[in-house]
């Protein structure tokens, strides 16, 4: 008999301008909720949220960075553990559509080669204040072969879609595990395991 | 006769030549010339020694005087060095305390808000952070465990399992063995004394003060 707390864990990471929202982005994903006060994150941090998919429990450990550029080395040394990457601009700010492929630079730089990627144009629901059209941003998207979506943490707008389609993503690479793994010997299990190593296991 | 002046001109005699100064060559002169009127009567050799005599005199005024006026130029040098030097000095220490480079920063040092942390600092403080956080939502979860009665038994949860969050950034993605490990219903369910024996969960370590 056995109960599972989880089956997979998947690390995440937010990427994007300071103040497109990253951080209300995750809190709308993580706790459910929305805050208008701008508090800029400082250097890192993280939330943790666990879904279901395909039978599977996936832990997410999602890591929220400062957008800042002051905090850029703090931030660029978590790219590399990273499965997948949201970069995140916001529907009325050009500046942060425009630096999108500064981002993506640094994606290409730190990342993992094989990270999943998924633009977002966040605060969708602020329509009249719109200065990227949605055209636009499938447009860039497409040219670097990425997922796309316009988000809204405030309204609520294709924020879990978002997140478990770049789960599924990421499942779909993994390796699927062998049957008899499922009990494997922790204790013998100390040392560094890659992935890759695991799967072969 | 002689009628010296405030001093006898011949005391111009008895001083250390380099402390000579031009009335001193006056005196000198006036005082040989003295000495050579007592003696004119012997002759045109006299005479002509005379003229030998003030012409030498006369080299020895322009020497007098040009040695004090370069010793006059060599202190005024001096000084004025002296003065240069102070200036450089002074100028350069005020330079370092505000004149800075492009890519340098004031910071004052009575500013409560100024700077303090370096980069590197910040970054330990935040790893370290992010830590104690992941320690807490595990050791929340475990309780949660704990209160559904799904943590039980002694082998299917060392602390080393539950630690399912990974911090340290520059690693690449590792999914560690306990990552895909189930926590397992235990037999030993229903003989708790042994339990303890086992290695701890973090629960376990906070609660076990009351099994003692």
């Amino acid at each position: 008999m056995a109960k599972k707390t989880y089956d997979l864990l998947f690390k995440l990471l937010l990427i994007g301008d300071s103040g497109v929202g990253k951080t209300c982005v995750l809190f709308r994903f993580s706790d459910d909720a929305f805050n208008t006060t701008f508090i800029s994150t400082i250097g890192i941090d993280f939330k943790i949220k666990t879904v279901e998919l395909q039978g599977k429990k996936i832990k997410l450990q999602i890591w929220d960075t400062a957008g800042q550029e002051r905090f850029h080395t703090i931030t660029t040394s978590y790219y590399r553990g990273a499965m997948g990457i949201m970069l995140v601009y916001d529907i009325s700010n050009a500046k942060s559509f425009e630096n999108i492929s500064k981002w993506l630079r640094n994606i290409d730089e730190h990342a993992n080669e094989d990270v999943e990627r998924m633009l977002l144009g966040n605060k969708c629901d602020m329509e009249d204040k719109r200065i990227v059209p949605k055209a636009k941003g499938e447009q860039i998207a497409r040219e670097h072969g990425i997922r796309f979506f316009e988000t809204s943490a405030k309204a609520n707008i294709n924020i879990e879609k978002a997140f478990l389609t770049l789960a599924e993503d990421i499942l779909r690479k993994t390796p699927v595990k062998e049957p008899n793994s499922e009990n494997v010997d922790i204790s013998s299990g100390g040392g560094v395991t890659g992935w890759k190593s695991k799967c072969c296991s | 006769m002689d009628a010296p002046r405030d001093s006898s001109p011949a005391m111009a005699f008895e001083k250390d030549a380099l402390q000579l100064t031009v009335e001193d060559v006056y005196d000198i002169s006036y005082v040989i010339g003295r000495d050579l009127l007592k003696i004119s009567k012997a002759g045109a050799q006299v005479s002509d020694l005379q003229f030998r005599i003030v012409r030498v005199l006369e080299m020895f005024e322009v020497l007098v005087n040009k040695y004090n006026l370069s010793v006059e130029e060599l202190k005024m040098e001096r000084d004025n060095l002296k003065r240069e030097l102070d200036r450089v000095v002074g100028e350069k220490s005020a330079e370092q305390g505000s004149t800075l480079g492009p890519d340098k920063m004031v910071v004052d040092l009575k500013d409560p808000n100024r700077p303090r942390f370096t980069m590197q600092e910040l970054k330990e403080v935040l790893q370290e952070r992010n830590q104690l956080k992941a320690h807490l939502l595990i050791a929340q979860e475990e309780l949660q465990l704990y209160k559904s009665g799904l943590l039980t038994g002694p082998h299917q949860s060392s602390e080393s399992a539950m630690v399912e969050v990974e911090l340290e950034p520059a690693i690449i993605p590792v999914i560690s063995p306990q990552i895909t490990t189930i926590t397992e219903e235990d037999e030993s369910k229903d003989e708790p004394k042994d339990e303890f024996k086992e290695e701890k969960t973090t629960i376990r370590k906070l609660f076990s003060f009351r099994r003692k």
